[in-house]
C-alpha cells in the first residue's frame, strides 16, 4: 500500500526539543520509525509523549530539531498539509463529526484523499457514489457496517474510536499515529482493538502508538521507545525494553501499580 | 397529510417555485400587498445566502449588512451616474460586494466564535459610520442616496409592479436551487463538517480556511444580489442598509426560521416582514414587544425554529394517524 521510500525510515525526528517557558518538555529526542512496523512510545505521565506527538502532527512547533516524514521535512507545515502527506492521527478522545451519519463521517476524508485539501465542487454529485462505496468498505473493515446511517453521536465510546479509525484509514495514509487507542475501554473492547490494529498493520501500515496499557504495547509493538523527562532512555524490542533496568527505575519512580 | 409531505419531499423545488410564483394571487387574502411580496423575496434571498454561512459552518457574522449595503450603494451610484439599466448596475454591484467579502472574510475568518462575530460587527460599524461621514459626498450621508423620479429598467422594460415581482421571484427560485445543490455537494458536506468538528477536519487533510472563505463569499454574493435588488425595487439607499440592525434582523430571521435548513431562513424572513408590515397594524406601537416575545418563545421552546415546529406538528399528526382512524 505504501510507496517505497529511498530509505527504510519513514518518520525521522532529529534532536527535537521543546521548551514551554522554563519547562523542558522534550530534550534532544531522536526517533526513527521504520516502514511497516508498529512503534510504541511509552513512558510515565509527563514524560513528553503527547508533546512529541503534537510536534509530529504540526500542532506545536519545536524549539529546535527537525521532523522528516517520508523524505519531506514537516516543520512549518499546517496540520492539513501534514495529513495530505499521508500521516493521520487518531486522537485520545474520539474526534468525529457527531451530528453526521457514519457514512458521511467517512466520506469527508475520502473526498480529501481524492480532491486534495480544497476543491470548489459545489455542483458535483456524480462521483459521490464511488466515494460512498469506498466509505462503506472502510466502515466494514473496522466492523461498523451495520450502522452506517446512524448519527455518530449515538455510538458507544468504543465504536466512536472505531469510527475515528475509519476516518483516518479512508484517507489511505502511509502512517497512523494513535494516541492511547484503548484508553477507557473494557477488556474485550481492548482485545478487539488489538486484533483490528494488527489486521491493519499486516496489510502494510506503519503505526506509532502512544499507550499506557502495557498489554497492548507488548501485544502489538515491534519496537518500543521509552520516554522519561523529555528524553528517550531506552529503545528496542519488547523483550529488550522489559529487562532494561533504566526503564524499571523510571516506572517504579512514578507509578506504584 | 402524508401525501402532502411526500410531495414536498419529492419535489421541493417545484413546490417552492409554485408557492412563490402564485404569491400575487394568495398573498392579498392574508392582508399582504404586491410591494411587500417583492420585499419579502429580496430579504428571503439575503437570509438564504446567510444560511450557507451561519447554518452550514456555524460562523455567526454580525456584519452581513456590509455586503447588502455596499452593493446597494454601488447600484444606486450606477443608476445616478451611468444609466437606469439594471443589468450593468447589478453586475457592478455584485462584483463590488464580492470583492469586499474576499477582503473582509480573509481578515475576519482567522478568528472563530465570538471573536469572529465581533470582528465582523466592527467592520460593519466602521463602514456604516464612514458612509455617514468620510464618504458622505458619494452616499448622501444621513439623507441617503436619493434617486428622484428614477424607474430602473431591464432592456427597456420598466421594473415595477408585477414585472419587478416576477423578476425577483425568478432570482429567488434560482438562488434556492443553487443553495440546494451546494447543500448536497461535497463542498456543502465539508461546510457542515466545519460546524460539527473543525479540528478533526483540519487533521483530515482539509484546508478549512479556504472552505470558510468560500462559504463567506458565496453568502456575500447572495447578500449583494439582494442589496442590489432592493435599490431596483425602491430607488433609494439609506445608511441603515449598512447598520448593524440590518445584520441583526438577518440573524433573527435565521434563528426564527431554523438555521441550516435553507427553507427556514426564507420562512423567517417572510414572517418577520409580514409581521412588521401587516400584523403590526392592529398591534400599534407594541408590535416590537410582541415580536420580541415570539422570538424568545421560539428560542426557548423550539430551538430549531419554525421548521422544527412543522416537523413536530407533522410527527404528532402521523402519530395520531397510526393509532387512530383520523384522516
Amino acid at each position: 500500500m505504501s510507496k517505497k521510500s529511498t530509505s527504510d525510515v519513514m518518520l525521522d525526528c532529529y534532536q527535537v526539543s521543546k521548551n514551554f517557558g522554563g519547562l523542558q518538555a522534550l530534550n534532544d529526542v531522536n526517533l526513527k520509525v521504520k516502514h511497516n512496523t508498529i512503534h510504541s512510545l511509552i513512558g510515565p505521565n509527563g514524560a513528553g509523549k503527547s508533546t512529541l506527538l503534537n510536534v509530529i502532527t504540526g500542532m506545536i512547533t519545536p524549539t529546535h530539531g527537525s521532523v522528516v516524514f517520508d523524505d519531506t521535512p514537516m516543520l512549518d507545515l499546517k496540520p492539513h498539509e501534514i495529513n495530505q502527506l499521508g500521516l493521520a492521527k487518531v486522537f485520545q478522545t474520539p474526534a468525529i463529526f457527531p451530528e453526521m451519519t457514519l457514512i458521511k463521517n467517512v466520506c469527508i476524508p475520502a473526498l480529501a484523499a481524492r480532491d486534495g485539501s480544497f476543491k470548489l465542487n459545489m455542483f458535483q454529485k456524480a462521483g459521490m457514489k464511488s466515494i460512498e462505496s469506498f466509505a462503506e468498505e472502510t466502515l466494514e473493515e473496522v466492523g461498523l457496517k451495520d450502522s452506517i446511517h446512524k448519527e455518530a453521536r449515538f455510538l458507544s465510546r468504543g465504536d466512536k474510536r472505531r469510527l475515528e479509525l475509519a476516518i483516518c484509514l479512508a484517507h489511505r495514509p502511509k502512517m497512523l499515529l494513535l494516541d492511547e487507542p484503548t484508553a477507557g475501554m473494557a477488556r474485550h473492547e481492548t482485545e478487539n482493538t488489538i486484533l483490528l490494529l494488527r489486521k491493519i498493520a499486516d496489510r502494510g501500515m506503519t503505526m506509532v502508538i502512544v499507550e499506557h496499557d502495557m498489554n497492548v504495547v507488548f501485544a502489538l509493538s515491534e519496537t518500543i521507545s521509552v520516554l522519561a523527562q523529555g528524553t528517550i532512555i531506552a529503545e528496542g524490542t519488547p523483550d529488550e525494553v522489559k529487562g532494561n533496568p533504566k526503564v524499571i527505575e523510571a516506572y517504579l519512580g512514578e507509578e506504584q501499580e | 397529510m402524508e401525501y402532502v409531505v411526500s410531495i414536498l419531499k419529492k419535489f421541493p423545488l417545484t413546490v417552492f417555485a409554485l408557492v412563490v410564483l402564485t404569491m400575487p394571487f394568495w398573498f392579498p387574502w392574508i392582508g399582504g400587498y404586491g410591494g411587500l411580496a417583492t420585499k419579502i423575496m429580496i430579504w428571503a434571498l439575503f437570509a438564504l445566502g446567510f444560511d450557507i454561512l451561519l447554518g452550514f459552518t456555524g460562523y455567526l457574522s454580525f456584519g452581513h449588512a456590509i455586503f447588502f449595503g455596499v452593493s446597494a450603494y454601488a447600484t444606486g451610484l450606477m443608476f445616478k451616474h451611468f444609466s437606469d439599466e439594471i443589468i450593468p448596475a447589478m453586475i457592478v454591484a455584485v462584483i463590488v460586494g464580492t470583492l469586499a467579502s474576499v477582503i473582509i472574510g480573509y481578515l475576519t475568518l482567522k478568528k472563530s466564535g465570538i471573536y469572529f462575530s465581533i470582528l465582523t460587527l466592527a467592520f460593519g460599524e466602521m463602514l456604516h459610520s464612514s458612509a455617514l461621514s468620510t464618504f458622505g459626498s458619494f452616499t448622501g450621508g444621513e439623507n441617503g442616496l436619493t434617486l428622484p423620479d428614477m424607474i430602473p429598467s431591464m432592456l427597456g422594460i420598466e421594473m415595477r409592479g408585477e414585472v419587478m415581482f416576477y423578476m425577483t421571484a425568478a432570482v429567488l427560485i434560482l438562488g434556492y436551487y443553487i443553495a440546494r445543490r451546494i447543500s448536497a455537494s461535497p463542498f456543502g458536506l465539508i461546510l457542515k463538517a466545519i460546524k460539527s468538528n473543525q479540528e478533526r477536519l483540519e487533521y483530515t487533510g482539509i484546508d478549512v480556511q479556504k472552505y470558510k472563505l468560500g462559504a463567506f463569499v458565496i453568502s456575500a454574493i447572495y447578500a449583494s444580489v439582494a442589496g442590489s435588488l432592493m435599490v431596483v425595487y425602491e430607488p433609494y439607499v439609506g445608511t441603515e442598509y449598512l447598520r448593524w440592525s440590518t445584520s441583526g434582523n438577518l440573524v433573527l430571521m435565521s434563528v426564527m426560521g431554523g438555521m441550516g435548513t435553507l427553507i427556514g431562513p426564507i420562512i423567517g424572513a417572510a414572517f418577520m416582514l409580514y409581521f412588521e408590515n401587516v400584523l403590526s397594524v392592529p398591534l400599534g406601537e407594541e408590535w416590537l414587544l410582541v415580536l420580541g416575545l415570539i422570538f424568545m418563545a421560539i428560542v426557548i421552546f423550539l430551538p430549531g425554529g419554525f421548521t422544527d415546529g412543522f416537523k413536530l406538528i407533522y410527527k404528532k399528526l402521523i402519530g395520531k394517524k397510526s393509532d387512530g382512524e383520523e384522516n
